[in-house]
């Protein structure tokens, strides 16, 4: 079967004389089985950008990207449609999306009269209510207020049944739960796990916790300064990560357990300034100033993202790019 | 141990046109000296108006509406924060109790260099230019950033950096209680690391008690030595925080702590239900209409903050012995 997103070689270069690499020749693809890919990193790591250039907001600098076999950028009527259909975006600000002087059922009404989804008001009616009840909504606690009269989760929640509404295959997600309240942020990730297991929907989340991406499973991708650093089952690569980069990320969660506290200080480490570095000396690799385990070779070349050279079972399920394992 | 900050009876609110609606219900927490306390609870829970009130910074329509608090200085000097004029809160912001809002990295002054910042304030607390200076070069030390940074404007400096002059420019003066309203909210994970764990040094280095705000479970069981849960201006636990977190008490903490997305595979749901806006708190016990062990009297009767084990309170009628055997 045809992957359902591919993203090749993807660039995205900001600036005139200081360029910035946003994104620098990020590789991946979204397989046609329903998954959750989790895209993370610190900011500046170029994650969102990546978010945009696949919703088309942005044309990248080089690379493309493909869905369902097509390129994106390609244009026609048609084909936008089905774009605009099947690709949905739920963005991190639940207050910003909506439109204060309207009530909360605009949203789900507008998406359904654009795209003809009812034949008449009643059918409207019961689409609408069964898109909430799929997120966990009481229909009457929220289609008649206004959105100043929700919380960040409902509203959420409620652009994810507007989402439901259009029965996607794909929903780009950026930071979705990182306004939300705890409570609340296990509900919308549970639904996300429904829309996969009970629907099909794939799901791109793009997010800088960790734990929310832990907690979803499927794929990982640990992004580092526009670059891939590792990749492969979410599980394989929470547990053990390879790359020191990865290591760093994953052992600084803040584990929810007092019994596990970070063992090792950080504080006084090399600080973590984010440059994103020049043109000229990004033939290396990125994280070489900040690693622990750094090698004469990690300023030389850019290393290659692939299968570590390692004798462990699980070394074919992921790719890394550092020269420990080659 | 002696309680540093003693706060009994204190409730704060928003001040309407006839009336007051109640933010913060009747709070009774001692803060002991030398701990980092965290006090969690979801967003509208009334975190942010308690560390207001303790720093006696409400602006109306926030009004403090009663209660005590106690702060004893290792002087033997002891003041009642309610009762302070404003100029005698200003001897003692900074030098005793500093401040650190939510968001507050993003409030340097863009044109002016870092040393500026951090020094008027030392200066107007009676310290000589080099003084202050060398003061700032110090609390600089404490967060491990150069000297260096003094000569920075804050837009050459990255958002870890800027909250680490935050903190440097609230401890400068060496104060005994610092009140931290959600430090690390919108920083990177390694970044959040190294800032909580160099607060870890400065309570150590200093001997500073510090409260810390904040609604990530993850970053108070990393550092925090005891839990005030709060629950629509209300504390309803208190304890260690290994005791809060294995055997929590409260249904509101348990539902809490439950509702922490931890492994994949094992699902967890998330807590029902909205918290209640300060316009429409529910009678009784506050909680009741979410609480998944709800009985008849919990809708009339307010729990009071009890004793339930050693260093432990919480504030339901569940370990309320007369009340759940009639129940």
């Amino acid at each position: 079967m045809r992957d359902l997103l591919v993203v090749e070689n993807l660039r995205q270069i900001f600036g005139g004389r200081n360029q910035t690499f946003a994104v620098d020749d990020v590789s991946f693809r979204i397989p046609a089985e329903p998954t959750i890919v989790s895209l993370v990193g610190e900011s500046g790591s170029g994650k969102s950008t990546i978010a945009r250039i696949i919703l088309g907001l942005l044309q990248p600098t080089a690379g493309r990207v493909l869905y369902d076999g097509a390129d994106i950028a390609m244009s026609g009527r048609k084909w936008n449609r089905k774009f605009r259909g099947e690709v949905q975006a739920v963005f991190q600000d639940p207050y910003s999306v909506y439109n204060p002087v309207y009530k909360a059922e605009r949203v789900l009404k507008l998406v359904i009269r654009k795209f003809g989804l009812a034949k008449s008001k009643a059918e409207a009616q019961a689409m609408m209510e069964e898109a909430l009840r799929a997120v966990d909504l009481r229909p009457e606690e929220v289609l008649d207020r206004h959105p100043h009269q929700l919380s960040g989760g409902q509203r959420q929640r409620l652009m994810l049944a507007r989402v439901y509404l259009m029965r996607p295959r794909l929903i780009v997600a950026d930071e979705p739960v990182s306004m939300i309240d705890a409570g609340m942020r296990a509900s919308f990730l549970n639904i996300l796990q429904d829309f996969r297991d009970s629907h099909g929907i794939s799901t791109l989340f793009i997010t800088h916790d960790l734990s929310t991406a832990m907690y979803l499973g499927g794929e990982i991708i640990v992004l580092y300064q526009g670059r891939i650093m590792e990749q492969g089952a979410t599980q394989t690569v929470m547990n053990a990560p390879l790359h020191p980069y990865a290591q760093l990320l994953i052992s600084s969660i803040p584990t929810p357990d007092p019994r596990r506290r970070w063992d090792e200080d950080l504080s006084a480490a090399p600080l973590a300034e984010i440059g994103y570095g020049a043109s000229a000396g990004r033939e290396r690799c990125l994280f070489a100033d900040r690693c622990p385990q750094v090698m004469d070779q990690c300023w030389g070349a850019r290393p290659r993202l692939q299968a570590p050279k390692i004798d462990a079972v699980d070394s074919a399920q992921r790719d890394v790019a550092c020269y420990l394992y080659e | 141990m002696p309680a540093l900050l003693e706060i009994r009876g204190l409730s704060a609110g928003l001040q309407g046109r006839r009336s007051v609606t109640q933010v913060v219900s009747n709070v009774d927490l001692d803060v002991r000296s030398g701990e980092i306390l965290g006090v969690v609870g979801e967003s509208g829970c009334g975190k942010s108006t308690l560390a207001t009130a303790i720093m006696r910074l409400l602006v109306p329509p926030q009004v403090l509406q009663s209660g005590s608090m106690t702060l004893r200085l290792n002087k033997g000097s002891s003041y009642d924060l309610v009762k302070l004029s404003e100029s005698e809160l200003r001897e003692l912001r900074w030098r005793h109790l500093s401040y650190i809002p939510q968001g507050s990295m993003n409030s340097l002054n863009p044109v002016l260099r870092v040393e500026r910042q951090m020094t008027d304030t030392l200066i107007q607390h009676g310290l000589s230019d080099k003084e202050a200076r060398s003061r700032a070069i110090a609390a600089l030390e404490l967060v491990n950033l150069e000297p260096k940074i003094l000569y920075s404007y804050p837009h050459e400096l990255s958002g870890g950096m800027r909250q680490r002059v935050i903190i440097a420019a609230a401890v400068s003066m060496r104060p005994a209680l610092i009140v931290a309203d959600e430090l690390t909210t919108a920083l990177d994970v390694v970044t959040q690391r190294q800032i909580l764990q160099e607060l870890i040094g400065i309570r150590d280095e200093l001997g500073a008690t510090i409260i810390l705000i904040t609604h990530d479970m993850g970053v108070v069981a990393q550092i925090a030595d005891r839990v005030a849960v709060m629950y629509a201006g209300k504390i309803a636990e208190l304890g260690t925080v290994n005791g809060i977190f294995e055997t929590p008490l409260h249904p509101y903490s348990q539902g809490l702590i439950g509702s922490i997305p931890r492994e994949s595979g094992q699902r967890v749901e998330g807590l029902l239900g909205e918290a209640p806006s300060p316009w429409n708190y529910p009678t009784g016990c506050r909680f009741h209409p979410r609480c998944p062990k709800v009985f008849a009297h919990c809708r009339a009767q307010t729990p009071a903050l009890q004793v339930q084990a050693s260093d432990r309170w919480a504030a339901c009628h569940l370990y309320d012995a007369e009340v759940a055997a009639d129940a």
